[in-house]
């Protein structure tokens, strides 16, 4: 199956992708930003379909409109992790919106509507690939340089900013790279499904490792692994890729759990 | 160590103390006492520079409020740790070490030495490898009295670190400053409602009240300065 370009470019991207979620995921999760993330993926909806709309690559929309909506949320700092309310409101709007561009892009390109819904893997183009690989070089420098009060300020964030770390600047730094990375993960599990990579993974981390290292190491294998199964699933069984995605890392956070209930009634 | 001048607290609008000066020397170890919403907390964070002050002068190791915050340690009354449930103690500690400079954390042999020194200090020894969500209220105390160390500061702020602990806790965790004083030369700054436990530990007294801000060099002193607690 590897002799198809677009089994080779399915595979790249996704192992760019995956390896990009597997590391922020953790950090999504240590922050309680799972709403944020979610909201994120949503309202990329609404940048893909203006982009639609406008010609453009669907990435670029998607960006434009997360990297703004990133700063807002990233400015609130602590705010937002109190108050759920005030993401829910943006993304009622922002989703609003969405709805009126789909409404005019399904006019003008039926059928399309589904890859920005639940993403489709085999599209990937390698100008896609080589964009991807770009936006994932930009974050992991970016996670390299703040790893370190990222880490402290996400574990104890009281104390961190009694040592002078910039909590807020933290925030929207990370708010940043997480917009970018939902607008790479759309274009592989679709902006429905955004969710499945950018929280299981972590998750599925948090469940076995013991230290940040081992937790991130996890997380960015577990969501490699199943990207690879899923891909060999979606190929032989002709089912789409997300689905395939979904419920492999469901099914392996559901061992985590079912161990952890084992544990807890030895 | 610490120079007060005319120093108002508050926060933007409104007043908590009058004006007050205190002079704290190096390596001293104060016990802040004082009933609820007179200041005591609000002094901590000013010194932090968490709190902008209202009014008058305030010297911490020679430089300006939040300009020296690497030599300060600060223990928080409430405190909000996101460690994932298998990560333990020692996690914690490790993960402040620098934690504010850029950059990848490298946890090299050196760290980690002084990282079971420091758990050993302060008699942490049996649970720091543990999950840190399991551990008793004294037990995570302890611990983050080894992360306050583990930058080796000159001053160390600690709020209310014996509430809610029952008087086996309070024990370990008294036992532990008195290790730390033996073993370090730092400036300690307590505030408690149960002075009477770790008075004999402490050098001199800041008494918060109404009347006003108060140095007292002793604990009589204090109970003169019409206390009601002690």
């Amino acid at each position: 199956m590897w002799v198809y370009s677009f089994m080779q470019n399915a595979l790249f991207g996704g192992i760019i992708v995956a390896t990009v979620c597997g590391i922020v995921s953790v950090f999504i999760i240590l922050r309680r930003m799972g709403f944020a993330a979610h909201a994120l993926g949503h309202m990329s909806l609404t940048g893909s379909c203006a982009s639609a709309l406008l010609g453009i690559p669907a990435i670029v929309g998607q960006l434009i409109l997360n990297v703004v909506i990133a700063i807002v949320m990233g400015l609130m700092g602590d705010k937002i992790k109190k108050n759920d309310l005030s993401i829910g409101v943006v993304l009622t709007f922002v989703l609003g919106l969405g709805t009126y561009f789909l409404f005019l892009f399904q006019n003008n390109y039926a059928g399309s509507v589904m890859a920005i819904l639940f993403g489709n893997i085999f599209a990937v183009s390698t100008t896609q690939i080589w964009q991807l690989l770009g936006l994932a070089i930009i974050i992991l420098l970016i996670m390299i340089v703040i790893s370190r009060p990222l880490i402290f300020a996400s574990i104890d964030p009281v104390v961190a900013e009694s040592r002078n770390v910039s909590v807020k600047l933290l925030s929207i730094i990370f708010f940043l790279v997480l917009a970018i990375t939902v607008s790479m993960a759309c274009q592989v599990v679709g902006a429905l499904l955004v969710f499945v990579l950018l929280i299981i993974p972590g998750a599925i981390g948090i469940q076995w490792g013991e230290s940040i290292y081992r937790i991130i190491a996890i997380s960015v294998s577990v969501a490699n692994l199943s990207l690879v199964v899923a891909l060999h699933l979606s190929y032989y069984l002709d089912l789409p890729v997300s689905f395939c995605l979904t419920m492999l890392l469901c099914f392996t956070y559901s061992i985590g759990i079912v161990k952890l209930i084992v544990r807890n009634t030895k | 160590m610490i120079i007060c001048k005319n120093l108002e607290l508050g926060y933007s609008c409104k007043n908590v103390t009058p004006a007050f000066d205190l002079e704290i020397n190096d390596n001293q170890w104060i016990g802040i006492i004082g009933k609820n919403g007179t200041g005591k907390s609000t002094f901590l964070k000013t010194i932090l520079g968490v709190i902008p002050i209202v009014r008058g002068d305030l010297t911490i190791l020679g430089q300006r409020p939040g300009k020296c915050n690497n030599l300060i340690s600060y223990i928080a009354q409430e405190r909000e740790i996101n460690l994932a449930d298998r990560m333990s103690g020692t996690s914690l500690i490790t993960s402040s070490f620098y934690g504010w400079k850029y950059g990848l954390p490298w946890i090299g042999k050196k760290l980690k030495n002084k990282v079971e020194e420091l758990i050993e200090l302060v008699g942490a020894t049996n649970y720091a490898h543990q999950s840190f969500a399991t551990l008793s209220g004294g037990q995570k105390k302890r611990i983050y009295l080894a992360q306050a160390l583990v930058n080796q500061p000159q001053i160390l702020l600690l709020d209310e670190p014996l509430a809610d602990l029952d008087p086996h806790a309070k024990q370990h965790f008294i036992e532990a400053l008195q290790k730390i004083h033996q073993h370090q030369k730092l400036g300690l700054m307590i505030i408690s409602h149960d002075m009477h436990e770790i008075a004999s530990h402490l050098d001199a007294f800041i008494h918060f009240s109404g009347n006003g801000v108060h140095y007292c060099p002793t604990i009589e002193c204090v109970k003169e300065d019409t206390y009601v607690g002690l």
